[in-house]
């Protein structure tokens, strides 16, 4: 056989195989009724979520919000919430209360006066619920891609931005905004403004992603006064009980333009806005989520472990808190009344992450698993 | 109501189709012809054991506002992954990811070399002229990597005799214009081919908002009342022009020579969430890319052997750029990213017979990658500016040789031994080994088992995108099984019914995914082990039910289970022993076609099970995407003048106007109509 022969299409018929006609007809007609039962099929398909469902949380004490980012670029961010004393969690509470969802990324929470206000990255909004009911009260909406959000008062809000070089002023009684403050030296494209914590008059805001910069703002003027230069990348702020600001660092990246450096936990005072304290980790560490105790006079950190320090201590711990356990901590909070340390867990970032709850002496209390990549916390 | 009164006008557009066909000489001519059922004996010795589907111009040129993804939704076992209307789509080929599923235009990979997959939505169904899908181990006979299988697509000679021209207009729901132009010139020697397709609509179709409310307050800002909005579809329009130009000469000595270059100019906005609370006219999100292809091919053909070359470069420069408003009118960049890639393609390959039991080939195909990528501008902190990016080469060879052996006519065999090399990374041996016989001449009755070695390298995003990208990253690897029985029954002029059953299992070690890290961004690494199974079901029925009618129908149902078998992540992960995420457990197609005369009505139907959207498959609101079924049907009418043969076709696509989504948050169009008119003038 030739290879044109082989390349064609076969070109004879079977001839010997005798069928008549009423076979056919009947075998279509068999077939048909099997289509039709196929397409009976057609109207099953729902995207609906159903009812709202009440909750009523007002009578418990304590209560953990969790932020369940969720992935980026599917909108399934969720919102869980967890009552320490019975230890019961109830997940996306945002939906079922309100019977939509959260969002795409949902980043923070923080609450003022009985009203949570949840940002959801990359859904350009921040929405207001109650935090007993967990209905929504309100939005504020066409942000760039908001962060954070801290409360001047109450009619003045800040929202820090990524891919922005703007804070944007907002009133929360009107779910508007206000205005922006421009940051200098940023650009849109690398803008980053991260958390943010008030002294007197003050806030302080750390520039994240390829920034290395602590900036001051005077909220009476809505404008950048000052900046501290710190080390690559700090990825979070707190304020301690002396009125000390914490911030860590995480040296930015191998191959890096902006560079790639040991990440250091930098110890600033407040009053004066200059660097204390710098306490270098090693070269390819990646600490993050430096927070504080109730008294605020112990600060934690994720480095691989969970680390805990005295924030008058002069040297980081030679042993950590809680040690590495099989897996890569995402996120991190301790409990303001309690000192209870609550852990998260994103597993492989595409399944319920985990949250350990430890007690002030490191011993596991309690385990429960809440929604995609569990990043962050707030108490009620 | 409102989809009532769309269906009469629907009727009333088709309406003068039917007086214009009154009017006219009624050529009776066959909308399809009814194929041949192939004798076993002459099953062809290059094909031994080979699982293969092949897509017939009928479904290929069905209209001209299809991609190959759509072709692929309602004509094939794989799943496509559809971010909405002309918007990314992948595939999933039995229970794989994207990237193991390895995509050559003739006989050019056109795998995104960055990304390692295909957006089969910039590929329309128009420029390709044959389709086949080569499932899981079969792909080593082409290829390497496709872990999943392969996609070939190939463009062919017109065989027109003298100037041919044909052009076809659609216009259809939201504003959408496909047009489509095909010059053709043809001689004994030469032919030659130029297609044109331009398609473009703002995309804004209307669906319910099932993911959010909108809220209605009263002068203090208290909510007092929420709906669910109905929304149009934001920032999804698109602008998609392709140009393909085609040579081919045929010296009708034993040598062919061909020349195909096709151009890609698309501009896609990239369409807004549905939980996105932006203002669309302040964000601009847009993908735009250019891309060229092009092939040179020889083949010099003897009675028992062939030889052939072939010559190739590719260009593709993409663009993605975010902006949004900042009040002033003035858009600036929240991302402004670019990339270009460079590529040079050559192959050789080989064909010698002896006799009619023996076939040997061999192969050698390079592929030279020349990668730049700007991710994003920075300002350092010495206050310069600098780029986020990668910029690297990377060739890619793979070799092949094969022996195929006919002992006897019942009986076939096959052994394909292949070996790749990624820059200087070698893999081992690739062997596939396959195995036909016939079991029964009644029925033609054959089976087919085979068996492969296969080897994926990471893409150049996986092992250098910045940041995040890991050199560390090893190859996945796997091997496949497959095992099947065919039959094909027919009587002359009158029908054939042909169908096949496959049970293939896959076992993927190795398996890349990116994950995001303490620092921000994500990072691929070698994370799962993969179990993937299951079965492959085709059927095929032509009937000529009289003189007039004519009925083809064709059926595919799969089963594919794959299932994470890797260690766990952590104490808590529990996503092993579960199925992959986006990977639907059941798929089926139907496709029906019943023509009388010059009409022909065409009922497409498919379907998807449940795909869980988290790994441990847990059942929750965002858990899962509802199962799907969809419905499209299409009305053609041929009419033959002295002057041009002319067609009238209209099209409703989503036929029973389903709210639903292919990919949480993407919302997919409701009912939508299109109508296209044909022109094909007689010289």
């Amino acid at each position: 056989m030739n290879i044109s022969q082989q390349s064609t299409v076969n070109s004879q018929q079977i001839s010997t195989t005798i069928i008549n006609w009423q076979r056919i007809t009947s075998f279509t007609q068999r077939l048909l009724s099997v289509v039709c039962c196929l397409l009976s099929l057609i109207s099953c398909m729902e995207w609906d979520y159903g009812l709202e469902e009440t909750f009523d949380t007002s009578a418990s004490g304590d209560g953990l919000f969790i932020c369940n980012e969720g992935n980026f670029q599917y909108g399934n961010a969720t919102l869980s919430y967890y009552n320490p004393e019975t230890k019961v969690v109830e997940n996306e509470v945002f939906y079922r209360a309100n019977a939509m969802k959260l969002g795409d990324v949902a980043q923070s929470m923080i609450i003022r006066d009985s009203i949570g206000w949840v940002v959801v990255n990359n859904s350009h909004v921040i929405f207001a619920i109650d935090i007993n009911t967990f209905k929504e009260v309100g939005r504020i909406t066409n942000l760039t891609s908001p962060r954070y959000i801290h409360f001047v008062s109450d009619e003045k809000a800040y929202v820090t931005q990524i891919w922005d070089n703007r804070i944007f002023i907002v009133n929360p009684k009107r779910y508007e905004i206000t205005g922006y403050i421009d940051v200098p030296n940023m650009t849109m494209e690398s803008g980053s403004t991260e958390q943010m914590v008030q002294y007197g008059k003050y806030v302080y805001v750390n520039c994240w992603s390829y920034q290395n910069r602590i900036l001051k703002i005077d909220s009476e003027t809505d404008q950048v006064v000052d900046e501290l230069v710190v080390g690559i990348q700090p990825t979070s702020i707190v304020m301690d009980c002396n009125n000390k600001l914490w911030t860590v660092t995480d040296g930015g990246y191998e191959g890096s333009p902006y560079g790639h450096e040991a990440p250091s936990l930098y110890r600033i005072d407040a009053e004066t806005f200059t660097i204390e304290k710098q306490f270098e980790f090693k070269f390819g560490d990646a600490p993050s989520e430096v927070q504080l105790n109730g008294a605020k006079d112990k600060l934690y950190w994720i480095n691989d472990d969970i680390w805990e320090m005295d924030v008058t201590a002069d040297r980081v711990p030679v042993r950590p808190f809680i040690p590495y356990s099989e897996t890569i901590y995402y996120g991190l909070t301790v409990c303001p009344r309690s000192g209870d340390v609550y852990v998260a867990d994103a597993i492989d970032y595409v399944q319920q992450g985990m949250i350990y709850r430890y007690s002030k002496e490191g011993e596991l209390i309690d385990e429960f698993y809440v929604g995609i990549i569990p990043g962050a916390f707030c108490w009620k | 109501m409102l989809e009532m009164k769309k269906l009469y006008l629907f009727l009333l557009i088709l309406l003068p189709f039917v007086t214009i066909a009154q009017e006219v000489e009624d050529e009776i001519k066959w909308y399809f012809n009814l194929p041949e059922v192939p004798i076993y004996a002459e099953r062809p010795i290059k094909e031994i054991g080979v699982q293969q589907t092949r897509m017939d111009s009928i479904v290929l040129k069905e209209n001209i506002a299809l991609s190959v993804a759509d072709i692929l939704t309602f004509n094939s076992s794989i799943y496509v992954k559809n971010y909405g209307r002309a918007t990314l789509s992948t595939v999933a080929f039995r229970g794989t990811s994207a990237s193991h599923t390895q995509v050559s235009w003739n006989g050019m990979k056109i795998n995104n070399p960055m990304l390692g997959m295909t957006d089969f939505s910039m590929i329309p169904s128009y420029f390709v002229d044959d389709a086949m899908l080569l499932h899981g181990t079969s792909s080593v006979n082409e290829t390497g990597g496709g872990l999943g299988g392969s996609v070939k697509l190939s463009t062919k000679p017109a065989q027109s005799d003298g100037f041919g021209l044909q052009y076809v207009q659609g216009i259809g729901s939201f504003k959408t214009f496909d047009e489509f132009l095909r010059i053709t010139y043809g001689n004994e020697h030469w032919q030659t081919s130029t297609r044109v397709v331009f398609s473009s609509s703002p995309n804004d179709y209307k669906y319910r908002n099932h993911d959010k409310k909108e809220n209605i307050y009263d002068e203090n800002m208290n909510i007092i009342g929420q709906y669910y909005p109905i929304e149009r579809n934001r920032s999804g329009a698109f602008k998609d022009f392709h140009f393909l130009q085609e040579a081919y000469y045929n010296t009708k000595k034993g040598d062919k020579f061909g020349f195909n270059a096709w151009y890609i100019n698309s501009n896609r906005e990239l369409a807004m969430l549905t939980v996105d609370y932006g203002d669309d006219t302040d964000f601009d999100n847009r993908q735009r890319e250019n891309t060229f292809r092009s092939v040179m091919s020889w083949d010099h053909i003897k009675e028992s052997w062939k030889l052939g070359t072939k010559a190739g470069y590719i260009y593709t420069w993409m663009a993605y750029d975010y902006k949004r408003d900042l009040g002033n009118g003035i858009m600036a960049h929240m991302t402004h990213s670019r990339s270009k890639i460079n590529t040079f393609f050559g192959q050789l390959d080989g064909e010698y017979y002896i006799g009619d039991k023996w076939l040997f080939t061999a192969n050698v195909t390079a592929h030279q990658h020349f990668v730049e990528s700007r991710d994003k501008s920075i300002m350092q902190i010495d206050g310069n500016e600098a780029t986020v990016g990668y910029h690297k080469a990377r060739i890619e060879l793979t070799n092949s040789i094969s022996a195929k052996w006919r002992p006897v006519d019942r009986l076939g065999l096959s052994l394909v031994i292949r070996e790749e090399m990624f820059g200087n990374e070698w893999t081992p041996i690739i062997p596939a080994f396959f195995i036909d016989g016939v079991i029964s001449e009644k029925g033609d009755v054959v089976a087919k088992a085979s068996v492969s070695r296969n080897y994926r390298f990471p893409s150049l995003n996986d092992l250098y995108f910045m940041p995040g990208g890991n050199p560390d990253l090893k190859s996945e690897s796997g091997w496949t099984y497959d095992a099947g029985l065919s039959f094909a029954l027919g009587k002359n002029e009158i029908y054939s019914f042909s169908g096949s059953a496959t049970w293939f299992e896959s076992y993927i070690s190795d398996w890349i995914i990116w994950l995001p890290t303490t620092k921000g961004f994500f990072s691929p690494d070698n994370i799962k082990d993969v179990h993937a199974y299951g079965i492959e079901l085709k059927g095929d029925l032509d009937v000529a039910l009289s003189k007039d009618w004519k009925l083809q129908l064709d059926g595919t149902l799969s089963w594919t289970p794959s299932i994470n078998e890797g260690e766990p992540r952590s104490p808590a992960d529990q996503s092993v022993g579960k199925q992959l995420p986006y990977v639907p457990e059941y798929s089926s197609t139907v496709t029906g076609r019943l023509s009388w005369r010059t009409w022909s009505f065409l009922y497409k139907w498919c379907y998807y099970s449940e795909r869980y959207t988290m790994s441990s498959n847990d059942i929750s609101l965002t858990g899962k995407l509802p199962q799907y079924f969809m419905s499209n049907i299409a009305l053609e009418k041929e009419i033959s003048f002295k002057w041009a043969d002319v067609s009238f076709k209209g099209a409703v696509n989503n036929l029973f106007n389903e709210e639903y989504l292919s990919v949480l948050s993407r919302p997919m169009p409701g009912i939508n109509f299109e109508i296209f008119v044909g022109i094909t003038p007689k010289w």
